[in-house]
């Protein structure tokens, strides 16, 4: 994996298809989508878990009302393995590992790709995820075999 | 994120999908550089700088002096800040979408307590 991506890792204690169906039943979703503070209702959730399929959200804030709708696309909806979209407005990707630890237990391993719209392009994602020090050797390298 | 926060974010994203121009931002990081300066280390003629250097700008990483000589750049904590931000937000995101789900999952698998749903 290239270092252009953001992970997520948690262990529950459930069982796997249990924790994959969290993920895309509405009526589950409603109760965790939104962060603290923020609640998913019901109603605005639409899931059609299946290639192309749409999976849409609206968060609204508790505090004072504004809501931020979310987009996407489902990439790929294999149960209870893998599950993966493409949020329409900012082409970022979420993909969902469900890993069986046992039988009440469950790894979900998430990896999020931010591909700028207008740059559908891998390289495009390099840049602030690479920290200062490792742009510092690269000029260092650079540098020191020019010279 | 307003529209244009993220309209700025995917201008950065896309200046610094350059390797050149990411050693540039470092190269700033440790202070500020005229273009000369700049050209030299890469071998890099001074319009292939400024080409990169315009990128940049457009993309808010960095900010030209007013003097017409030299016109030192300056990189931009501050834009910088703003990718930074929306990484830890996002993260902040997922971290707490998984605890709520943590305690959802608790309580869908205690019917003593919990939701008679299940």
């Amino acid at each position: 994996m290239n270092e252009n991506t953001l992970r997520f890792t948690r262990t529950f204690e459930a069982p796997r298809q249990l924790v994959f169906g969290c993920m895309i039943d509405p009526e589950h979703l409603t109760h965790f989508w939104g962060p603290i503070g923020v609640t998913t209702p019901l109603k605005t959730i639409t899931v059609d878990a299946r290639v192309g399929g749409a999976f849409t959200t609206v968060m609204v804030n508790d505090g004072d009302g504004s809501t931020y709708p979310t987009s996407a696309r489902y990439l790929e909806v294999n149960p209870p393995e893998r599950l993966s979209w493409i949020e329409d407005h900012s082409g970022m990707t979420v993909t969902i590992t469900f890993t069986e630890l046992g039988t009440r237990r469950t790894q979900v391993d998430i990896v999020q790709t931010h591909v700028p719209a207008p740059m559908m392009d891998p390289a495009a994602q390099a840049g602030f995820l690479t920290s200062l020090d490792r742009f510092d050797t690269y000029l260092a390298e650079r540098t020191g075999a020019n010279r | 994120m307003t529209v244009a926060e993220e309209q700025q974010l995917d201008a950065m994203f896309s200046a610094l999908s350059d390797p050149t121009r990411r050693a540039i931002v470092v190269r700033l990081a440790l202070g500020d550089a005229t273009v000369n300066e700049l050209a030299e280390p890469f071998k890099l003629s001074l319009p292939g700088v400024s080409k990169h250097l315009k990128v940049l700008e457009r993309s808010g990483l960095i900010s030209r002096g007013r003097q017409a000589q030299f016109r030192p750049c300056h990189l931009e904590l501050q834009a910088l800040n703003v990718a930074a931000d929306w990484i830890e937000e996002n993260r902040r995101l997922w971290s707490e979408r998984f605890d709520k789900l943590d305690q959802h999952l608790r309580t869908l698998q205690e019917p003593l307590n919990g939701d008679p749903n299940e």
